[in-house]
């Protein structure tokens, strides 16, 4: 009674009568935090069911009790009409859940192909692993959805965004009667994620019941038979998509409407040039790059996924080296080329990678957000620990962001709130220029459009915002001017004004 | 059809790029190295016998490092190995003493080395005690134990079974020596337990990241616990060989011993960090300490600067593996 994308028709159908999963009245509660209040979710097969809510809505907690990987307080979990009692991630996957989680759950030192058949390796006759047959289902995997990953290459030297497809792959490696996509698509390119729609698709012809966890409401719209939304941890609709428009689903995740999510408040950007890159080459990409960002605007950078934009962020503030070029900050050479010069020029990075290149999991909420920024709390060489708070909790309001105190580990918050922690993180350093990689990545609409007025307005008091994204509308609606990127060089810059999404489309391609 | 020959295909330069990846490469050109200087500047360095006696030799820090190294690819450590060398030898010998039987004795001694996996492997994996605490805290509790039942006096084998005599100088075909037959052995079936069995693969993922590995559904708990078992038990076979080497039970015996093979394993490449190495790394690792320290003494060189030279190749060797991975992970 259940299938497997690779091989389909080697299991028994599914049937389809009966609910795949259902949840009742499930509660789970955090330290501080009611994250589930008696939510109800139930999953029918072969449908493709949307989980939408804000961040920290308890959309990852719901799937997380489904795998197994936290317990529930209160509630029932039934498969196919059978209660069941999940109390590992073991007892879930046998029940043929499987899940692509939020945050990136692979061994970085493993191969591609390992990782897919992590949980469950073949083996031959003596119960040796049988790696000719890994590779070659892996490879046959891949090729199945269309997605262009090498099997063999160490998963850790890969980008975010193939990591994500392998994630998405293992789901798929195993037999499954419920695959869980928490945001699967949060650094994909539009050609991928249409690609993984058509494996999402074909996932609910086999009878297998999928959830799909979005902040992107076009996505959404495209894929869901079923929407159900969250907000504060209580069940609030389930409808066919049908029954929906925008405007519903805003108002029924943020409990009140968005009327334009770019409003545009600062004035023309100055002349005074913040940063001035200056051919600018780096042995993985960038070829030759020169561009020139002033105080008071949005300088937007658009490019399909292996662009460069990633690069070019990093190699600007000084993370990563250069081979020649120049990056001057605010007059003043960034020589030596490194982050600490970076941040004493004032750029600062906020990067795509939260997790492994921005976060620090084990602190608490308010040592993350003030880390670039302890010298303007010091006196006399001590942190001054009030005014540190003080500055933090500013923040926390401002963005809203949803944690039980100062002092909760940021690894507990949900992923949208960590991004919020980390923007604050380099707001509170006082910067003259920001480069922001996908800043808006797994960040709900409400956020988002918080985000956006707070890009607009440290644009309006004087920053130089150097923002890289893949979101057109994000583009469209932000940025002052528009600079393409192809294969590591700079295609075209336009401004807001002459820029269609056709000839940014264009220049993108090369 | 066409998709197993593509993968196929991508076998060989993966397989090779791994290995130069993996350092054991390096580690095997350090080897030939030391054995060239050596060869050329000792006499009989380069003979049958001495190669073979080195090998006897390093065959007690290949056992227990197999163990070693296994529980530090779980992400874990273990430093008790050197205590326990000791111990075992005290049921070992007495119930020898009393039984004449070899096997009654072994058992015996695996029993004990069973026993103190298990603590071992509880306290760190099911009540989540630090494990540099726990293994320091068995080590002294061990060593104490055997200075308290010896009265600080060494336990003779006064069995003198032929079979447990063989143990320390009987050669298979006359040429190598049956503990260095023991440790290939038990390298080979554990070296291919890590590379080609699920368990050994949970092994590496484990170390790599726990929390992959619970999503992925292992039960990192007992995969832990099972580590400090292998590791146990492995030194309990090195303490037998040593305890038939020196015939008696002492209780200095494996003093620091579980230092050379630390230091060993680290040259050999596998991370304390969890999740890095393999045995392949920590066997060339043993053998390159071993023979630079023969070498030296045959240069005549004294031991006090064997240690010096030894700590210093330690360090090098971890700071240059440590400088290649950052640049594999770009930056
Ligand atoms: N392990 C934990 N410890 C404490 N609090 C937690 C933990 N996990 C989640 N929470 C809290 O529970 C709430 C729900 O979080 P959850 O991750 O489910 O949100 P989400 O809907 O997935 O949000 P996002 O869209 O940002 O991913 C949040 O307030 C979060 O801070
Ligand atoms: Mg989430």
């Amino acid at each position: 009674m259940s299938v497997d994308f690779l091989h389909p028709g080697e299991g028994a159908p599914i049937d389809t009568n009966v609910s795949a999963l259902e949840m009742r009245g499930i509660g789970k509660r955090f330290p501080g935090v009611v994250a589930l209040d008696n939510v109800d979710f139930t999953l029918e097969p072969g449908k493709i069911h949307a989980l939408m809510g804000e961040n920290g809505a308890g959309k990852s907690t719901l799937i997380k009790i489904m795998a197994g990987v936290y317990g529930k307080d209160a509630g029932t979990v039934r498969m196919r009409g059978r209660e069941v009692d999940i109390k590992s991630p073991r007892d879930s996957l046998k029940e043929g859940i499987k899940v692509v989680f939020q945050e990136i759950a692979l061994i970085s030192e493993f191969t591609v192909a390992e990782n897919i058949f992590l949980e469950g390796y073949p083996t031959g006759r003596t119960g040796s692993i049988d790696w000719k047959k890994i590779r070659a289902e892996s490879a046959a995997l891949f090729n199945r959805i269309g997605f262009n990953v090498d099997p063999a290459a160490r998963t850790g030297s890969l980008p975010v965004s193939q990591q994500q497809m392998v994630e998405i792959a293992r789901a798929l490696a195993h037999e499954a009667r419920v695959v869980v996509m928490d945001e699967p698509t949060s650094s994909l390119t539009p050609n991928e994620i249409s690609l993984l729609f058509t494996v999402i698709r074909r996932l609910a012809s086999l009878g297998i019941a999928v959830v799909y966890v979005s902040h992107k409401l076009d996505e959404v719209f495209e894929i869901a038979d079923t929407v159900t939304v969250l907000r504060d941890g209580r069940h609030i609709s389930t409808k066919p998509i049908g029954e929906h428009t925008n405007d519903t689903l805003i108002q029924d995740m943020i409990g009140r409407r968005i009327d334009n999510l770019f409003p545009r408040q600062r004035g023309a950007a100055g002349s005074k040039v913040a940063l001035s890159v200056e051919k600018l080459s780096t042995a993985k990409k960038l070829i030759d790059v020169s561009f020139e960002a002033r105080a008071g605007e949005v300088l937007g950078f658009f490019g399909l996924m292996g662009a460069g934009r990633t690069e070019l962020a990093k190699a600007i503030v000084g993370y990563d080296p250069i081979i020649s070029g120049t990056i001057t900050v605010d007059g003043q050479r960034l020589a030596p080329h490194d982050t600490r010069t970076g941040v004493k020029l004032g750029i600062g990075l906020l990067t795509e990678d939260r997790k492994s290149e921005g976060l620090m999991g084990e602190l608490p909420v308010y040592q993350n957000a003030s880390l670039a920024s302890l010298g303007a709390f010091a006196r006399l060489g001590f942190v001054d620990k009030a005014k540190e708070h003080q500055a933090v909790q500013d923040y926390v309001d401002r963005f809203r962001i949803k944690t039980p105190s100062l002092f909760q580990q940021i690894k507990n918050l949900s992923g949208g709130n960590q991004q919020k922690v980390l923007i604050s993180r380099w707001l509170m350093r006082g910067l003259k220029v920001i480069v922001v990689d996908e800043p808006t990545r797994g960040i709900d609409v409400g956020a988002k459009s918080e985000i956006f007025a707070l890009i607009d307005r440290l644009a309006g008091e004087g920053l130089a915002v150097v923002m890289m994204t893949s979101e057109m509308p994000e583009l469209l609606g932000l940025a002052d001017r528009i600079a393409v990127m192809c294969e590591g060089r700079l295609t075209a810059v336009m401004s807001r004004e002459e820029a269609t999404q056709e000839k940014i489309l264009n220049a993108a391609i090369g | 059809m066409s998709l197993a020959s593509t993968a196929s295909a991508k076998d060989q330069p993966s397989m090779l790029a791994r290995l130069f990846a993996r350092q054991e490469l390096a580690l095997l050109v350090c080897l030939v190295l030391v054995l060239a200087f050596f060869s050329a500047t000792v006499e009989n360095f380069f003979s049958v016998r001495n190669m073979t006696n080195v090998l006897g030799q390093a065959s007690l820090a290949l056992t227990a490092g197999i163990g070693c190294a296994i529980v530090f690819i779980s992400g874990e450590v273990d430093i008790s190995i050197g205590s326990l060398l000791a111990t075992i030898a005290l049921p070992l010998i007495i119930i020898m003493n009393d039984t004449n039987s070899l096997l009654l004795g072994v058992s015996g001694a695996l029993l004990f080395g069973l026993i103190i996996g298990v603590v071992n492997g509880y306290l760190v994996a099911y009540a989540g005690i630090n494990s540099l605490i726990v293994t320091l805290g068995t080590m002294f509790i061990m060593r104490g134990g055997v200075y308290l039942y010896t009265g600080q006096r060494a336990i003779p084998d006064d069995a003198s079974l032929d079979s447990f005599i063989a143990l320390s100088d009987g050669r298979l075909f006359n040429i190598i020596p049956y503990s260095a037959v023991i440790a290939i052995v038990l390298l080979a079936a554990f070296g291919y337990m890590m590379q080609h069995r699920p368990f050994g693969r949970q092994i590496y993922a484990v170390g790599g990241n726990q929390e992959v590995a619970r999503l992925a559904g292992y039960d990192v708990r007992r995969v832990k616990f099972i580590c400090f078992i292998i590791s146990a038990l492995l030194a309990t076979v090195a303490g037998i060989i040593l305890a038939a080497r020196v015939g008696s039970a002492q209780h200095t015996a494996g003093l620091n011993f579980e230092f050379q093979v630390v230091a060993a394993t680290v040259l050999g490449g596998v991370s304390l960090a969890g999740g890095i190495g393999s045995l392949t790394g920590m066997a060339l690792g043993v053998l390159i300490l071993q023979f630079l320290s023969n070498g030296l003494r045959g240069l005549g060189l004294p031991t006090e600067w064997q240690l010096v030279i030894t700590g210093m190749i330690i360090i090098a060797a971890v700071a240059f593996d440590e400088a290649k991975r950052r640049r594999a992970n770009g930056g």
